[in-house]
């Protein structure tokens, strides 16, 4: 075979079409869509089948909007032509705009068969396979682009991070220093080579070379090549201490000067004396080192707040003193969350109680006796301190009534309405809660801080639709909804909130909607960094860079995101367990409100998808680019979701991130074994119950867990094949040491009814004393078909012993709910009953009181009509053109 | 409370803090787009538990024609209700400075902030000395107006340049 690939018959074409093609990528390369496409047609007219027409004008007819006509030219020309780079090229580009990236690649490389050496080609690989994570293959894509133009600069970049990344930074820590060697010509406090410096000090610190890396930093700045003051500052005393040299301490000393308010500088200084904030055996050396700098430097925080984790005795009380009647003096309204951490220690709290005490006393005589400095706020502030004090150590009464005075003395203070908001939510009462917060709102219009959270409350009691129009005062008014334009924002927060509230209500298609949202919010977040694998080349910001790509790697490790497939998983679950959840009633009525919200959303959307309003201020050559517009939804109530004809498929793709990321988090685990179990994929069911085990043994989810597996271990009609079995058969035995098997079954894993119930009796003796283990032993009854009168006697012992009410720990709002729910699902007649003790038990709650009456609460509850506070901004919402800066 | 350089997982925390604060909000893809270009502009404040109370987002003034004086410019700084009056905003801003004047070699900095914004003018023009450059009529879309402000830079220690 010859090396040279020769032009096949049916590509080339006669001069004049040779010369049109030509002309055509151009129009392409300057995005002059028409033109390209009246050109390809003038080529096709002739040669109908050329294939790279074809597929550059599918290219160009997708960019203008015109997808599926453009993909299937496109599709066309590849099957004509299979060895033209060009439409392997083209093919590639349409698959990467679908974010389809291991087969862009794929294209790609086809591509690269063809054309080795073609320099876009060969750019968009090496950036697809850094987003695929496959470095070996990038080493050798940046090694051809270096070959081939050594000339730029990003191009060593480059080469060296695709050895980094692949695990070699020493080969990384050569190329830069060839390249820094190599370079000339550059100017003086260039900003991108103080970056690639910085890089060249990150791999060296890597590679632990510390005299290398500290050489760079100094002629670095010396010469005024690295210009990032701060990073040079941080390398050089971390380096240091590293080295253990004599001038390590006066780097640190440096940075605390250089920002006296950052804790991990005053960390490092004392660290590189030996000292370790978080050890008791060091306080006393902290202490004395932290008090030296609060004189020192008196304008920052940072000393005085952490002098205070390390005090005890009285010199805490001395410096607890000063620093809680400086707070109250000059009136700091956070003063307590400032100080809530210390309360770990139980003689800071009891310090902190007297202090404040002792402050109200003093300012509570001064109000009947005013003298010349006393200062009427100040009073306001320590009684604010204290309710916030006592309401988080659950003394609701004290804390109400020194709020009741705060509020006699300032009635307009914002404030003291959301800390009362707090104490009814916790302690029961979440409708008297909204109302609060909506009064403190109304007391400061303008401020969205306190809109979100008036909103939160609003959700949290109920309100669903009160809430959504709080949240529209400060959302863009030409948004088909409130929730639309946080959606688009990616508000986190709003999609919990709207998703647990629509659980709460039992309205699960719709709060499945909004966590299924959370999740291609994430999957948004791991597509935007696509763009950034050139861009940080470009720019040179490669330190950064680097953590994004870590921080892309573990990106659903965030609370929201276990959260929401956690919740997700339920509602799959439930409706798999239990189809006839899925019938949403359709015929169910919408109030005014929603009417009308709904009419509004439709006008939006409408103009939304108006073609007009679409392209205008977009490019003036109607460029539409390559990415797949977002379809119209068309399950907007997240019917059709929950009647998915695959639930479980579907969990298990949202909670399959967690089994990397969330190693310590048991309902994670929980989760997991849930799905598996029911999938039928029992290597992963066992690896997930063993998994949860070994966290804690004793919890009582996994009690529930391990008798299911029990049962379904007892419904198998025989042992699972190898290589399944006998791990199956040893993990079964492990847990069930001592069950005897059932005499009337043939299956090996049937364990008598008996035996289980046994098994729960012996955890519920473990564990009568905590709520939770008594609820998992009451369901466990009732799945094991025990009577009602016997389960409902289980939970009534969660309420403790006797009238006195001996509570047991841990016995709380939250957990109350939970069994009122399960008596409620078994239908019990005692609900009532369970509630009413619940009502007493919770004074101020009002969530246990009779339905009837806590209907008629909730209905009776007037919201004055929300003002519109405006808001709009022009230049608001906008990526503002980033898109075009990244993307070039 | 601890202020410090923004690290890229602090990205998510900063954007829920400006979706609760401000009515001018950004997808995260905005917030890796400063990250990634001025990676030592923007600030966090964090709480004892690593809670983002309070940030600023930066950036330098590209556009800026031949000749002219670079100079930064605030996108956005908030801080949650409950931890204001602490001084972080201005601790914020004052970090931000001194990076865009040494880093960049920045002459002046430049924001935005509505007319009826009494707190942040206050922290604008008496305790950082901004001064008023222009009025931008119905800047915001509401109609309010906007205060068009500046501050030089050239006591920050580094010699300006220009692009
Ligand atoms: C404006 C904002 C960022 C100030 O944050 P902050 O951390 O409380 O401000 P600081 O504590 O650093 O205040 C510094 C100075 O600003 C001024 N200031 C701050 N808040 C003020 C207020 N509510 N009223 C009057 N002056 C105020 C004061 O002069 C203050 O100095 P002082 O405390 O010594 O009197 C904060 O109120 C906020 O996030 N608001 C909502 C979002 C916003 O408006 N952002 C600005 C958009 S341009």
């Amino acid at each position: 075979m010859s090396k040279q690939l020769a032009v096949p018959a049916k590509r080339a074409l006669p001069p004049k079409e040779g010369g049109l093609f030509k002309e055509l990528l151009g129009y392409y390369e300057t995005r002059s869509l028409k033109k390209g496409v009246k050109t390809a047609d003038q080529i096709l007219k002739k040669f109908p089948e050329h294939a790279e027409t074809l597929c550059m004008k599918g290219l160009l007819l997708t960019h203008m909007g015109k997808r599926e006509e453009g993909i299937d030219l496109v599709k066309k020309g590849v099957r004509l032509d299979l060895t033209s780079h060009i439409c392997w090229h083209v093919f590639g580009l349409i698959q990467k705009g679908e974010k389809k990236y291991d087969e862009a690649l794929k294209s790609y490389i086809q591509a690269l068969k063809f054309d080795r050496e073609n320099l876009n080609i060969l750019l968009d690989a090496a950036n697809l396979q850094v987003h695929l994570r496959i470095f070996d293959s990038l080493v050798e894509t940046r090694h051809t682009i270096l070959r081939l133009r050594p000339n730029v600069r990003k191009h060593w970049i480059g080469y060296a991070l695709a050895h980094h990344l692949n695990g070699n930074p020493l080969e990384a820590r050569k190329i830069l220093q060839h390249y820094q060697i190599m370079v000339k010509g550059i100017p003086d406090h260039d900003v991108e080579h103080s970056e690639t410096l910085l890089y060249l000090v990150r791999v060296h610190e890597e590679l632990a070379e510390f005299d290398e890396a500290l050489r760079v930093l100094d002629t670095g700045e010396q010469n005024g090549q690295i210009v990032d003051r701060t990073a040079v500052l941080e390398a050089r005393a971390r380096i240091l201490s590293k080295l253990k040299s004599d001038e390590s301490e006066a780097a640190w000393r440096v940075l605390i000067d250089y920002n006296p308010d950052s804790y991990e500088y005053y960390r490092g200084y004392l660290s590189n004396r030996g000292i370790n904030l978080d050890d008791r055996a060091d306080s006393e050396a902290a202490l004395k080192i932290l008090i030296n700098f609060s004189t020192e430097l008196p304008k920052a925080a940072a000393p005085r707040r952490l002098a205070l984790n390390v005090a005890s005795g009285d010199s805490f009380k001395d410096l607890a003193g000063t620093y809680i009647r400086s707070g109250l003096t000059r009136g700091i309204p956070s003063l307590f969350a400032d100080l809530k951490a210390l309360y770990r220690d139980e003689h800071k709290k009891t310090a902190v109680e007297e202090i404040v005490e002792a402050e109200h006393t003093k300012h509570a005589a001064e109000q009947s006796t005013p003298s010349e400095d006393s200062e009427p706020t100040t009073y306001l502030w320590t009684l604010y301190f204290l309710a916030q004090h006592y309401s988080h150590l659950g003394q609701y009464s004290k804390a109400l009534g020194l709020l009741e005075t705060a509020l006699t003395h300032t009635p307009t203070l914002p404030e003291l309405y959301t800390c009362k908001a707090r104490l009814l939510k916790r302690a029961g009462d979440p409708i008297g809660a909204a109302k609060l917060l909506d009064e403190a709102r109304l007391l400061d219009g303008q401020d969205r801080f306190l809109n979100t959270k008036c909103a939160k409350y609003m959700l949290r009691a109920g309100f669903i639709e009160q809430g959504n129009q709080i949240l529209g005062l400060f959302t863009k008014k030409d948004a088909p909804s409130p929730g639309s334009d946080l959606e688009d924002m990616q508000s986190l927060l709003y999609l919990e909130e709207e998703a647990d509230a629509q659980y709460q209500s039992g309205k699960l298609h719709l709060a499945l909607k909004k966590y299924m949202a959370i999740q291609k919010l994430f999957d948004e977040v791991e597509d935007d960094q696509y763009d950034f694998h050139g861009y940080a080349l470009r720019r040179f910001t490669i330190t950064i860079y680097l953590n994004l790509l870590t921080w892309e790697d573990q990106l659903r490790s965030h609370p929201s995101y276990i959260k929401a497939a956690l919740h997700a998983s339920k509602i799959f679950i439930a409706v798999h367990d239990e189809p006839a959840l899925a019938i949403t009633d359709n015929s169910e009525p919408l109030t005014d409100a929603e009417k009308k919200a709904k009419k509004k959303a439709k006008k939006a959307q409408k103009a939304h998808e108006d073609p007009k309003k679409l392209t205008q201020g977009a490019n003036a050559n109607e460029d539409k680019g390559l990415e797949v517009p977002q379809a119209k939804d068309e399950d907007p109530d997240g019917k059709k979701l929950l009647a998915s004809p695959d639930p479980l498929e579907m969990a298990a793709k949202f909670l399959s991130p967690l089994a990397s990321l969330a190693p310590g988090n048991i309902d994670a685990w929980i989760a997991l074994y849930d799905i598996a179990i029911r999938r039928k994929k029992l290597l992963q069911a066992i690896r997930a119950l063993k998994h949860a085990k070994s966290l804690d043994p004793e919890s009582p989810e996994l009690h529930i867990r391990i008798i299911d597996f029990a049962l379904r271990a007892s419904d198998l009609p025989q042992t699972p094949p190898a290589p399944i079995g006998p791990l199956f058969t040893s993990f079964h035995s492990s847990l069930f040491p001592s069950l005897s098997p059932s005499s009337d079954s043939s299956n090996p894993f049937s364990t008598s009814k008996l035996s289980l119930e046994t098994l729960n009796s012996q955890y519920l003796q473990k564990h009568s004393n905590s709520p939770l283990g008594i609820l998992a032993v009451a369901k466990v009854q009732h799945r094991l078909g025990s009577p009602v009168g016997q389960v409902e006697e289980t939970i009534f012992s969660s309420l403790g012993k006797g009238d006195s009410g001996e509570g047991l720990v841990g016995f709380n709002i939250k957990v109350a709910s939970r069994f009122i729910e399960f008596l409620a699902s078994i239908k019990s007649t005692r609900v009532v009953e369970y509630r009413s003790a619940c009502a007493q038990r919770f004074e101020l709650s009002t969530i246990f009181r009779p339905i009837e009456e806590l209907n008629a609460l909730r209905t009776s509850v007037v919201w004055p009509a929300p003002q519109a506070v405006s808001t709009e901004v022009k230049d608001g919402n906008t990526n503002g053109g980033v898109d075009g800066y990244i993307a070039q | 409370m601890n202020v410090r350089t923004i690290r890229v997982d602090d990205l998510t925390g900063m954007q829920a803090c400006n979706l609760q604060n401000l009515p001018e909000n950004y997808t995260i893809r905005y917030y890796l787009y400063h990250a990634m270009t001025w990676p030592s502009l923007s600030f966090v404040a964090e709480d004892h538990k690593g809670r983002i109370v309070g940030y600023i987002l930066a950036k330098m003034e590209e556009d800026a024609g031949k000749g002219e004086e670079l100079h930064g410019h605030v996108t956005s700084i908030s801080v949650l209700r409950s931890y204001r009056r602490l001084g972080l905003a201005k601790k914020l801003m004052e970090q931000s400075q001194k990076a865009m004047a040494t880093i960049y070699g920045a002459s002046f900095v430049s924001l935005h902030v509505r007319k009826s914004n009494r707190a942040a003018l206050n922290l604008y023009r008496d305790t950082l000395g901004f001064t008023l450059k222009a009025t931008e009529s119905k800047y915001y879309a509401d109609g309010e107006d906007a205060y068009a402000m500046h501050l030089s830079l050239k006591d920050q220690g580094t010699v300006a340049r220009t692009n």
